[in-house]
């Protein structure tokens, strides 16, 4: 019977994996742990480059309460132009056949 | 066996009262509340039954653990057929109402019929009285409910009621308890109020007999100290639920302007942090409460800070209210959230449904569809505050054309608008998105075009596929207890293995909803959460009822069948834009245009987009056209439906 087994469920398995004291970065192709030192009300990741506001659940658990807006529109528009001059090109091509 | 309690069946026409008790054998199959209901609303309505008319059911239930020892057991559903989307209605709310109702006797009510005049149902301790409400009628949800308590002379009372919304048949209105628990979707007020009823009051003070109590409150302790020390619920606690619109727009993940972007930019005003700090300006710094059994305690309290309802004490606004008052219309300050937020709840209204279909007027106005003559001189524009909070009041009370065309829902809005606003307009089977936007998550996309009431994030989504969990720790989760050896993957932009994980968390959440537990205590928002394989321990201890992993697994499966029935039995086709499983063009056609580098650019991938729809009919054993094969009804039970069991 499944209620007499004692050992662990998958999800009390997990519990293990938490961590604590760091945050995700938010760039989908990133996902890099950033460890901020504590209370830090601002963060950097170090593999793409993306910033953050930082908020303090507690003393062990940081959140990314935002994006630097400035820092995160630029990138934003930066991709956007790539992007439209790419289809430009792109529909520019088939015009030409 | 501690499973005594009843099932009620009322009918407002003839003023009949039936009490039945729930038979084990519907126990095994159904569980309790969803699941039931479900079962119930298949058995109790005719094909194309008038969602407002009396031949409608309408169904209010806790699950099979309610008022007992297990956490969280806070949840009251209610079902029918749905005014907004001619398909299958459900909605769920937290609060105190279903315990009481169960300790008053109940676990599920089938009310049909309509009532001459306005009535509330009274239930106390195994009686039911159906009652006068004509000096109820028009009064706003809070006071409808306190009026109820100075009549009876008891404020213990709780009541499911409805506000102006639902009395003025407005098809997303709520049923509602206490401040501001709602189930608010599918327009379940709506059913209420065509059958002229204002309330159902319970008070009760029946023993809920617990099969093993010592252990079940032993048990409890190891289940709580698992809940609460999972981050999110840790931050739940101090933030509430304004923290996942917080970290959904971080990256590019909702929706603003109706779907124009997927980022509400420099909304600081509006960040959860900042909404924090206002509850705790005005309510102090023990401002965050719970449901019933809970130790989350994810509702803010707090009084409007300013404005024209300065000082009004509510409770909320959860996330869905930052997005309808705040990313959605492109509105970015506090104070509006706050007054949204305080006029849904008193008018009783789905906050969801409310800010979609104002943003998408807003778009239609904007683009010339909409004109000043049918806004009655309204300029109504994104980012305009005023114009916003009288639209929900219109709406409301079907004041002007707009407001009466738009109380009406998407679809009948849009047929009656006309032009080409039914292009602008995001919505499945009829129900408006919530305020998120998909195009970056290919699962979340699946999700809520397969909902079974609509887009949904509450039915199937799985919402920790954007933590990027190591592929390892999603095979932990999803290969148990049925056994699954295909792809997952840890990318969130990614099609790979999405289908399986939709399909295990539309059985995990149907799990949850007959259970009557909360979904923040299983795996929705964390990983580590309850789920399946911690069920049994707390089902036995408390009721008796021996379940293993794979049965309550099975349970699901044959509640999610059940509501794919009716749906298929209301009219229900594949890619049927507005009855189907897909989606907006604007999903497909129209890119990302905010957020993450990556997200930048994103749309969803049609042909990518219909295998993952194949492959999820696959894993539930369903046909191309997502019918459910013979085989499939027959292993779970269902090819005799309807089978009226009870």
């Amino acid at each position: 019977m499944a209620i007499e087994k004692e050992q662990l469920s998958a999800s009390e398995s997990l519990r293990k994996t938490r961590t604590f004291g760091k945050v995700r970065c938010h760039n989908p192709s990133c996902m890099e742990r950033i460890q901020p030192a504590p209370g830090a009300n601002h963060a950097k990741c170090p593999t793409c480059g993306m910033e953050y506001r930082l908020f303090w659940v507690n003393s062990t658990l940081p959140r990314i309460r935002g994006p630097v807006w400035d820092v995160n529109r630029k990138i934003a528009q930066e991709k956007m132009a790539r992007l439209e001059a790419a289809a430009s090109k792109k529909n520019g091509k088939k015009g030409g056949k | 066996m501690a499973l005594n309690r009843k099932i009620a069946y009322i009918d407002l026409t003839t003023g009949d009262i039936e009490t039945k008790p729930i038979p084990l054998e519907v126990r095994k199959k159904f569980l309790g509340g969803r699941g039931l209901d479900a079962y119930l609303l298949l058995n109790h309505t005719e094909k194309g039954c008038d969602p407002l008319g009396p031949g409608n059911a309408l169904i209010i239930s806790g699950g099979i653990l309610t008022a007992t020892c297990a956490s969280a057991t806070a949840r009251t559903h209610v079902m029918a057929k749905s005014p907004l989307t001619n398909m299958l209605g459900s909605a769920n709310m937290g609060g105190f109402f279903a315990p009481e109702l169960a300790w008053a006797g109940f676990h599920h009510l089938v009310i049909k019929g309509k009532a001459e005049k306005p009535v509330y149902i009274w239930i106390h301790n195994g009686e039911i009285e159906i009652r006068d409400a004509g000096h109820l009628w028009g009064k706003t949800t809070t006071d409808t409910q306190w009026a109820i308590r100075e009549e009876l002379g008891d404020e213990d009372i709780k009541s499911a009621v409805i506000g102006p919304a639902g009395e003025n048949l407005v098809t997303f209105a709520n049923v509602m308890t206490g401040i501001k628990n709602s189930a608010g979707r599918t327009g379940m007020g709506c059913v209420m109020g065509s059958k002229n009823l204002k309330a159902v009051a319970a008070r009760g003070s029946m023993d809920i007999e617990i099969a093993h109590p010592v252990e079940a409150l032993e048990h409890n302790k190891h289940f709580i100290n698992q809940i609460t020390s999972a981050k999110v619920n840790q931050t739940q606690g101090a933030l509430g639920t304004p923290f996942i619109w917080g970290a959904t727009n971080s990256w590019g993940g909702v929706r603003t302007r109706n779907f124009q972007y997927n980022q509400c930019e420099n909304a600081d005003d509006i960040e959860p942090e900042r909404i924090d700090e206002i509850c705790e300006e005005t309510m102090g710094p023990y401002h965050m409460t719970g449901c019933f059994g809970c130790q989350v305690h994810c509702r803010a309290q707090y009084k409007v800070p300013s404005g024209p309802f300065a000082g009004k004490y509510d409770e909320g606004p959860e996330y869905t209210s930052l997005g309808a008052f705040g990313g959605e219309p492109d509105c970015k300050n506090a104070e509006t959230v706050f007054a949204g937020n305080h006029l849904v709840n008193q008018f009783g209204v789905d906050n969801l449904e409310i800010g979609s279909i104002i943003s998408w007027a807003m778009e239609l106005y904007e683009l010339g569809i909409l004109t000043n003559k049918d806004t009655d001189g309204l300029e109504l524009r994104f980012g305009n505050d005023e114009a916003l909070l009288e639209m929900v009041e219109r709406i409301c009370f079907r004041k002007g054309w707009l407001g009466d065309t738009l109380a009406d829902g998407g679809l009948p809005a849009a047929e009656k608008i006309g032009k080409n606003s039914f292009d602008y307009l995001v919505q499945v089977k009829g129900m408006n998105n919530l305020h998120s936007d998909e195009r970056g998550t290919p699962a979340l996309a699946l999700n809520i075009a397969t909902a079974s009431r609509g887009s949904d994030h509450l039915r199937s989504r799985p919402a920790i596929d954007l933590y990027h969990l190591p592929e390892k720790v999603l095979r932990k989760i999803y290969s148990s207890p049925i056994p699954y050896d295909g792809p997952l993957s840890s990318e969130h932009t990614a099609y790979e293995g999405k289908p399986w994980q939709v399909y295990w968390q539309e059985n995990c959440y149907m799990a949850v909803d007959c259970l009557g537990i909360c979904k923040y205590h299983t795996v929705f928002l964390g990983a580590t959460l309850p789920n399946f394989e911690d069920w049994p321990k707390v089902i036995y201890y408390n009721t008796g009822l021996e379940m293993t992993p794979e049965e309550i697994w099975e349970v699901a499966e044959r509640c999610n069948n059940i509501e794919r029935l009716f749906n298929l039995r209301e009219g229900l086709e594949r890619d049927d834009l507005k009855k189907g499983d897909t989606l907006s063009h604007r999903y497909f056609d129209e890119p990302c245009r905010r957020g993450a580098p990556d997200i930048i650019g994103a749309t969803i991938d049609r042909e990518k987009f219909t295998k993952m729809i194949d492959e999820f009919y696959e894993h539930h054993n369903w046909d191309k056209n997502g019918v459910p094969t013979a085989e499939t009804l027959e292993r779970l039970g269902l090819d005799k439906e309807p089978s009226h069991l009870i």
